[in-house]
């Protein structure tokens, strides 16, 4: 009995890092679910288009996929030209269903700025 | 000798916008003419060659006579009927079921609300 005791004292369960598991393991919430039969696509959360953005970067042929990072600039870390920025802006836009216009499009030439636009459109999806 | 320095950076950067946007829209055209995605490739990597020829050109006037000249090839090809992503002015679905403006509720009680 003494015994019993003690082990339930040391015992932990640890019931914290299996709920943040299962939130993991679904990255889609209800209420983001909800809203897909709607004319407007719910406001994407930052860690959907960090990894998103960070996906379409990494899968472009002259990138290397291991130095890419949030914070990473094209043209300065990757060693890809401005002709390069243009193609990787125009898949960042269709990954986002985006219509960038020329003037602003031609300024994103960072991943953080990238992201922060996406981020903040209202129509991105 | 600074003053030129400055002038001859700024019309270098100038030129680069341009290319960039020239380049930017004629992807798209490129995209838009293409009837299939395995089309696109070829189209555009021949595109990209076209830009990558005249890469190391120096002379400012030279540069500025090419711009000119993509941008009126660019303006002759265009297409008619440019693909435009839905939501965009012109797109399929422009205005269409936009969101209320905050502050403003759907009330499903069809008037009933005030005479209760």
């Amino acid at each position: 009995m003494a015994l019993r005791a003690v082990l339930l004292r040391q015992l932990r369960v640890p019931v914290q890092t299996l709920a943040l598991a299962g939130c993991k393991s679904q990255p889609w919430s209800f209420s983001s679910c909800i809203r897909l039969m709607s004319s407007h696509d719910d406001h994407l959360s930052k860690e959907q288009v960090i990894g998103r953005v960070l996906d379409v970067v990494k899968s472009f042929p002259k990138v290397d996929p291991s130095r890419v990072t949030p914070d990473v600039h094209f043209q300065k870390d990757l060693g890809l030209d401005s002709l390069d920025n243009v193609e990787i802006i125009m898949a960042i836009e269709e990954e986002f269903k985006l219509e960038i216009p020329d003037k602003e499009a031609v300024k994103i030439d960072s991943c953080n700025l990238a992201i922060e636009y996406v981020y903040n459109h209202p129509m991105a999806a | 000798m600074s003053v030129s320095t400055a002038a001859y950076l700024a019309r270098r950067a100038a030129q680069k916008e341009r290319v960039q946007i020239l380049y930017r829209r004629a992807l798209r055209d490129t995209l838009t003419w293409a009837v299939h995605r395995h089309l696109f490739y070829q189209d555009a990597s021949n595109l990209r060659e076209k830009f990558d020829a005249n890469k190391h050109v120096e002379d400012l006037d030279a540069i500025d006579r090419m711009i000119a000249e993509g941008e009126a090839q660019y303006n002759k090809w265009r297409h008619p009927d440019p693909y435009i992503v839905p939501w965009a002015p012109g797109g399929s679905k422009f205005t269409r079921n936009p969101t209320p403006p905050s502050g403003i509720e759907i009330v499903y009680n069809y008037g009933r609300e005030d005479n209760d």
